[in-house]
């Protein structure tokens, strides 16, 4: 069953356009990832699919509702934290509490709502203007969760979290998950989507330019992890360059650094590499989502892509496209840029 | 929709309290009648005297002191981002706006009825005649309507722009236009000069009974119009109140008129205020 499923959805202002063409289904019982920098039209979007904002063109329909002629219908069955808000300085967190459960007809115990959340119950009974970032984006989220929500939208959730909230959201999103409700989950926060999401789309200038899961989105880009492993002595880059997964292997200043599609891969490089010298320290970088974000974001002139494809057409540093049947044209296959010793990740799949 | 709305009403006007933003207001009103009995209780000995000055200042700072409270009720929340927070439940725009009117009206009478009531207590212990029931009463229930007046005009501006400052300026505007011009505070520019430069444009004069008729379109014209009777014992004692009294025969001198005056300046700027606000962008 699907939860969301926008068609062309577009919204203008004026000669600015801050969604372009969306077309996305997010299934029921999903976590739904929804990547892209600041301006790229996420919050835009889901202003739209709440009735918050009319489409220039274009339709949303969220659980089975049509997202502007009945929004009030759809925030019945929906939980929201927002980006941006601000709740009444003067009210406690109970008191908002008890509200939502008025105004949602639930029968949540507040009290638990705010143990759930990590909320003191001290705290939930002073006013919210006294609380820190991070307490409020916790009561936000016990206001969410009033009533068992259908669809959770978080909108940048983890927003001046701390770590343990951070973790704590995960749970509550798995949770949710469990539970079978279906999760939207907003940010730009690559590390906080890839954590929990079954699937990402990734937004640029208004555009959804890729849309998928995780693994495919790095198999389909090639956005692989890269480890570097730090030698006594250099050996040839021949020695891990056959094991099964390395895409690629090159030796310098004494690091070897393997290009691996795949986890298994990681380890046995490591241990290839000790058999043939000293290993003296060793480091993976998983900048797989990262690599694709920036990929995408920053050629979103792309088309959209379609579910379970990398768009045709994205420019991976002009070194390689993917072809209309998924698979990928070998090239070059590496950027080179050190300078800010970032590291340098080759996008291209295949041997 | 209805508990909705009470539930938006109570949260709103919860926060506005704790903010002592309420007992400001109120205190305000408050003190502004008390200080006009207490100055007058030597120079009249009937309370009905004092009332029509107290009307005199309700009629000019009432507004004002209500404006605060009101031109950011909703534009206020666009900005900060609360409107999400409250829309984002299943709260209906109209329970919503029904919400922020009630919360922001409640306070408008709260101030009123405890001014009126303090007012009473005081022509009660320092004046030579005692205060009339009846007059206080039509006193105060008329007040309560010329306040909810320019409650529902600001309210409905602050559902119908984008800025803080837009607001501002509107209801700057409008209550510049509704009582100093009105009034003929401001000359050269006022309603009679208004008049005047029709009638020269028009090539010919504007009748005295178009003028009255005009002149009574006002929230506090009608409002003057609606606490007239009281002022009519003292036709023949005070030189103010001489022209009080006698059957209305135009249809702008009627108590229905008045009401309707008032009833469409609340109702219709609510209106028109929900009109622009149910299509508005919340983004």
């Amino acid at each position: 069953m699907t939860a969301i499923e926008t068609t062309a959805l577009t919204k203008r202002y004026g000669d600015v356009t801050a969604v372009e063409g969306l077309d996305l289904t997010v299934e029921s019982g999903e976590v739904f990832g929804f990547l892209g920098p600041n301006g790229a039209g996420k919050s835009t979007t889901i202003d739209l699919l709440l009735g918050f904002q009319r489409p220039t063109e274009g339709s949303a329909t969220v659980l089975g509702h049509d997202a502007t002629d009945e929004s009030r219908e759809l925030r019945a069955r929906t939980g929201l934290l927002p980006e941006g808000y601000e709740l009444y300085e003067n009210l406690s967190g109970f008191d908002h509490l008890r509200s939502a459960i008025e105004i949602k007809s639930a029968d949540d115990d507040p009290a638990a709502l705010v143990e759930r959340v990590g909320l003191d119950r001290s705290d939930a009974r002073r006013p919210v203007g006294s609380y820190s970032k991070g307490m409020t984006q916790r009561l936000a989220l016990g206001i969410a969760l009033v009533g068992d929500p259908e669809l959770i939208v978080l909108d940048e959730p983890s927003s001046g979290l701390d770590p343990d909230g951070i973790r704590l959201l995960r749970e509550i999103v798995r949770e949710e998950a469990d539970r079978g409700a279906t999760v939207v989950f907003s940010s730009h926060v690559l590390d906080q989507v890839e954590r929990v999401c079954d699937r990402v789309g990734i937004m640029a200038d208004g555009e959804l330019v890729a849309v998928d899961n995780i693994e495919d989105l790095r198999a389909d880009l090639g956005a692989n992890e890269v480890v570097d492993v730090d030698v006594a002595t250099t050996p040839d880059p021949t020695v891990v360059s056959d094991i099964d997964g390395v895409v690629d292997a090159t030796v310098a200043d004494g690091t070897v650094r393997a290009e691996c599609a795949s986890p298994e891969a990681k380890s046995a490089v490591v241990a290839r590499i000790g058999e043939h010298t000293s290993v003296r320290d060793f480091e993976v970088t998983d900048a797989s989502l990262e690599s694709v974000f920036a990929q995408c974001t920053a050629t979103a002139a792309a088309g959209p892509a379609e579910n379970g494809a990398v768009t045709d057409g994205i420019d991976l540093d002009g070194e390689s496209t993917t072809e209309a049947d998924g698979t990928t044209e070998a090239g070059a296959g590496r950027e080179s840029d050190d300078s800010d010793g970032g590291r340098s990740i080759p996008l291209l799949g295949g041997e | 929709m209805a508990t909705n709305a009470v539930t938006v009403a109570r949260d709103d006007f919860l926060n506005a309290a704790r903010s002592h933003v309420v007992l400001a207001v109120v205190a305000a009103f408050v003190g502004s009648v008390a200080l006009v009995f207490l100055a007058e209780m030597d120079l009249f000995a009937d309370p009905y005297r004092t009332l029509y000055d107290v009307a005199q200042l309700l009629v000019l700072i009432g507004p004002i002191l209500l404006a605060p409270l009101t031109y950011l009720a909703i534009v206020g929340d666009l900005t900060s981002g609360r409107i999400k927070f409250v829309l984002g439940l299943p709260n209906s725009r109209l329970a919503y706006f029904a919400g922020k009117v009630l919360a922001r009206s409640a306070v408008a009478v709260a101030a009123v009825t405890a001014s009126v009531i303090v007012g009473f207590a005081i022509a009660l212990v320092t004046f030579a005649n005692s205060p009339g029931v009846a007059n206080f009463l039509l006193f105060a229930g008329a007040s309560a309507l010329y306040v909810l007046a320019f409650v529902s005009i600001f309210v409905a501006i602050s559902a119908s722009v984008r800025s803080r400052s837009r607001a501002m300026f509107a209801v700057v505007a409008v209550y510049f236009v509704l009582v100093p011009f009105w009034l003929g505070m401001t000359p050269p520019l006022t309603l009679e000069t208004l008049f005047s430069a029709a009638g020269d444009l028009l090539g010919t004069t504007i009748s005295e009974s178009t003028r009255n008729f005009v002149r009574r379109l006002s929230p506090l014209m009608a409002y003057g119009g609606l606490i007239e009777p009281i002022f009519v014992e003292g036709a023949d004692q005070y030189d103010r109140f001489a022209h009080f009294g006698g059957e209305p025969t135009a249809v702008h001198d009627r108590l229905w008129f008045f009401l309707a005056v008032l009833g469409c300046w609340t109702l219709g700027s609510l209106g028109l205020g929900f009109l622009q606000f149910r299509r508005a962008e919340l983004g």
